[in-house]
């Protein structure tokens, strides 16, 4: 329970670990989980990429192999994913087996009808769900990117809990916040297909925008002599 | 990613509206529709268009035909009732971004410019497969258009096509792959609506042909979507031929392992293809597509007016 913060979880359903519901009837969602669950019992990753379809579909591009598979990154992203399906999938299994150096965390562009101070509070429960089962990992959590071709609430809606999680997450040891938006919106408020090709996902020359700072990041904290790190 | 459902429509005959060009010129025939006729007819379902000065008149007839029951795929009602997949329909924008209607406007501007061979329209299998290398590849050099939106359904692919997306262009191909996002209609209604998208583009562009992309199956083991679109896919591989030159593509074997399991290896969320489930179908359909581009010096001759 965060007794620190205004809202209780209870309060909250982004805070609140839920699996997602299987509506369209092919399973894919628990399929998905299962498969990370099981993973994490043969793999040893030094990373973890945790978090939605922005998380999801680096894995399936040039850039994974080229940046992040060398650093034995494993990528737990499920399309649609909003912060209390990640609390939920964390909390059932999937850090259960592995123990890496470093989890970076994206999420909460896809808590629809939650406030800035509601999807703000769902990320930190995962911060803190990470902290309680991987007390040697460091949580890197990443801003959520600007959407939409022209400015819009969401806009608006993505930069307020960017600010509102830095600064929680500052007074943290074990976790930091990263800007990974490289610019995205241009002088005329637009952002262009050619980096969001649905003006939400990236395209792969995006994400090299977005994973080379990240990358360096990553490897950085990596470096880091890690209290009582078992390797 | 909320979406709003398209809306049923109410009880009507079970009739497939068809779009027929019927377009004169004087003197030599040529029923194709010129960039000089008004781009905006195609948007009307019923309308009568001349041109000012012109000796081209196109007349777009809204017709009603009466589909029997050899020829429909579809559940039979004694009842009326219009096929609920075949009526279009926008996305609504009800997360606040209004992305949908952005990546339409965006393809409506391509085709002010755009002189595109090959027509790619569809859902997310459509979209995704342009961030791959294969497209840059395979299709990019047959002068592909990609005017696929993640989540379409054939409603929402048929308001598309009729609000835009066709206009000004003149591809030689078209190649439709959509219907594993039709949740709320049955494989009958989703064949229809598929069926329906087919004929208003052999209306529409009647010198060009199809392409039709069966359904993939979908999730890690057995389930009802799996049933669901190979049924779409019997339906459509028995009725598709009637509409005119269409091809039916159906590369669902190549994805189902012996045990009945697709392996994250093709298809990563056991929907959407990895990079090596695009390369698996796009061999053959670039083949096809290579095959349906070929012409012969007559049909050449023709087509430069």
């Amino acid at each position: 329970m965060s007794n620190d913060r205004a809202m209780s979880s209870d309060d909250n359903p982004a805070a609140t670990p839920t699996p997602c519901q299987d509506i369209q009837g092919d399973g894919r969602w628990m399929c998905m989980h299962n498969r990370f669950v099981s993973d994490s019992k043969g793999k040893e990753p030094d990373v973890l990429f945790v978090g939605d379809s922005l998380v999801q579909l680096l894995h399936e591009f040039e850039i994974w192999r080229k940046l992040f598979s060398p650093l034995h990154a494993l990528n737990f992203g499920i399309g649609g994913d909003a912060t209390q399906h990640v609390l939920w999938r964390l909390g059932n299994g999937e850090l259960d087996h592995i123990s890496p150096k470093v989890v970076v965390l994206w999420v909460g562009t896809n808590n629809h009808g939650n406030s800035p101070h509601q999807i703000c509070d769902g990320i930190m429960e995962i911060v803190k769900l990470i902290n309680q089962k991987l007390p040697h990992a460091h949580t890197l959590v990443l801003g959520l990117l600007p959407r939409g071709k022209n400015p819009n609430p969401l806009r608006e809606r993505n930069a307020e809990v960017n600010e509102l999680v830095q600064a929680e997450v500052a007074a943290l040891p074990h976790a930091s916040f990263l800007n990974v938006d490289p610019g995205f919106v241009h002088s005329d408020g637009t952002i262009w297909h050619q980096d969001l090709y649905d003006y939400l996902h990236l395209t792969p020359p995006a994400y090299q925008k977005v994973c080379e700072p990240l990358h360096d990041r990553i490897k950085a904290l990596l470096d880091q002599p890690a209290e009582n790190q078992v390797s | 990613m909320g979406r709003n459902q398209p809306q049923r429509s109410g009880p009507t005959s079970q009739w497939i509206y068809c779009l027929l060009a019927i377009s004169r010129r004087s003197p030599s025939f040529d029923s194709r529709i010129t960039k000089e006729e008004n781009p905006s007819v195609r948007n009307s379902n019923i309308r009568s268009t001349t041109t000012p000065a012109s000796s081209i008149r196109l007349t777009l007839v809204h017709c009603a035909v009466y589909v029997t029951e050899s020829s429909l795929p579809s559940s039979r009602m004694s009842g009326e009732e219009q096929n609920p997949a075949a009526v279009p329909v926008p996305v609504q924008d009800v997360q606040g971004d209004g992305r949908w209607m952005s990546q339409h406007n965006r393809f409506v501007m391509e085709c002010k410019d755009a002189e595109p061979d090959v027509l790619f329209i569809g859902d997310s299998m459509v979209q995704l497969m342009q961030q791959y290398e294969v497209w840059r590849e395979l299709f990019s050099p047959l002068h592909a258009l990609n005017f696929g939106i993640g989540g379409d359904t054939t409603c929402n692919v048929l308001w598309r096509l009729q609000n835009g997306e066709l206009d000004n262009i003149r591809p030689r191909v078209s190649v439709v792959w959509v219907g594993t996002n039709n949740h709320e209609h049955n494989a009958e209604q989703v064949a229809g609506g598929i069926l329906t998208i087919t004929q208003y583009l052999r209306s529409c562009l009647p010198r060009s042909k199809v392409v039709v992309l069966g359904l993939l199956p979908r999730g890690e083991q057995p389930n009802p979507l799996r049933e669901k679109n190979a049924m779409v896919n019997r339906l459509l591989r028995s009725t598709l031929d009637r509409v005119g030159p269409v091809q039916f593509l159906d590369m669902s074997d190549a994805f189902v392992h012996s045990d009945g399991a697709i392996t994250a290896r093709d298809m990563f969320d056991y929907l959407h293809l990895t990079a090596s489930g695009y390369s698996t179908i796009a061999t053959p359909l670039h083949e096809l597509l290579m095959q349906l581009l070929e012409e012969t010096p007559q049909e050449r001759r023709a087509s430069l007016v």
